[in-house]
């Protein structure tokens, strides 16, 4: 039972790696296109809540980084974003804070402020809490 | 800061912090470091009933370095009057606070949040008079002791 559970997570993880490259491919175009925006949005949608591997969650961080450093203007990013996808940017975002380097930290405070703005407390304590859909 | 009391699990009528001992992973919720620069960091990880707060301060040459091990030393080693200070700070960060359910039981969250904002604003500030102190006599010292070579 547990063996072919292990197979099944084993697969995903295959699966779900092909998906995040593919993913990137797309969010390389449109970061080309100037529509980071869309990039973003592109890149949360896909965020694999269950796996444990963190393989796929380093390899979906990646992609969610570039997006989030491409953006230039926050204000007009939470105009377009639906509020579904609040709460897995916020733990993104906690996730960039925790790397320590300087631009990432800048842009991701920026982000922050104006999220936390816009979300409320509520979201920061899920982030908090959530211990099983971790990024 | 939402602090309850909870009575150890696993030993009978025991109390203890469980951010200290991370025994049951149910207990604890996911740690946040907040990093604004490569020097400076924030660790903050709750639990059930306590939550702890490292804090890196920035040091930007050897003598700050010194003065702030010294002096946080100084101050870690009279923890027992700040109440909320960790006599030992967590690996890798300069100073630790540890907050449980009876200290949010006796002082309110808010002012002890505010106290926590002030001693670090504090701890800048005097660390940063410290250096311009040492930097004052050692350039009184040094002219004083050439003057006799003029």
């Amino acid at each position: 039972m547990a063996g072919s559970e292990g197979f099944v997570e084993a697969d995903n993880t295959e699966a779900i790696i092909i998906r995040i490259e593919q993913k990137s491919r797309k969010i390389e175009s449109l970061l080309r296109q100037f529509k980071p925006v869309e990039a973003l949005k592109m890149a949360l949608e896909g965020s694999p809540p269950k796996t444990k591997d963190e393989r796929c969650k380093s390899a979906n961080w990646i992609v969610v980084h570039r997006a989030i450093m491409a953006i230039k203007d926050v204000d007009g990013l939470f105009v377009s974003l639906d509020p579904e996808y609040y709460d897995i940017l916020m733990k993104y975002l906690y996730r960039g804070l925790s790397t320590g380097d300087r631009p990432t930290c800048d842009q991701c405070l920026r982000i922050h402020e104006k999220l936390t703005e816009k979300a409320g407390l509520g979201c920061i304590l899920r982030s908090l809490a959530d211990t099983v859909n971790t990024v | 800061m939402c602090l309850q009391n909870f009575p150890c699990q696993e030993v009978e009528r025991h109390n203890k912090p469980e951010v200290e001992l991370k025994t049951s992973p149910e207990l604890l919720l996911n740690p946040v470091l907040i990093c604004r620069n490569e020097a400076e960091k924030c660790l903050i990880e709750t639990s059930i009933n306590s939550l702890r707060i490292s804090i890196k301060v920035k040091q930007a040459d050897e003598l700050e370095n010194i003065l702030t091990k010294k002096f946080l030393r100084f101050l870690s080693m009279r923890a027992e009057a700040f109440q909320v200070l960790r006599r030992k700070p967590v690996q890798g960060y300069d100073i630790s606070f540890l907050i449980t359910n009876y200290h949010c039981e006796d002082m309110q969250k808010n002012k002890l949040i505010d106290f926590i904002v002030q001693f670090m604003e504090d701890i800048d500030k005097e660390i940063s008079e410290l250096k311009m102190s040492v930097n004052t006599r050692g350039r009184l010292v040094a002219t004083e002791f050439l003057k006799q070579f003029i």
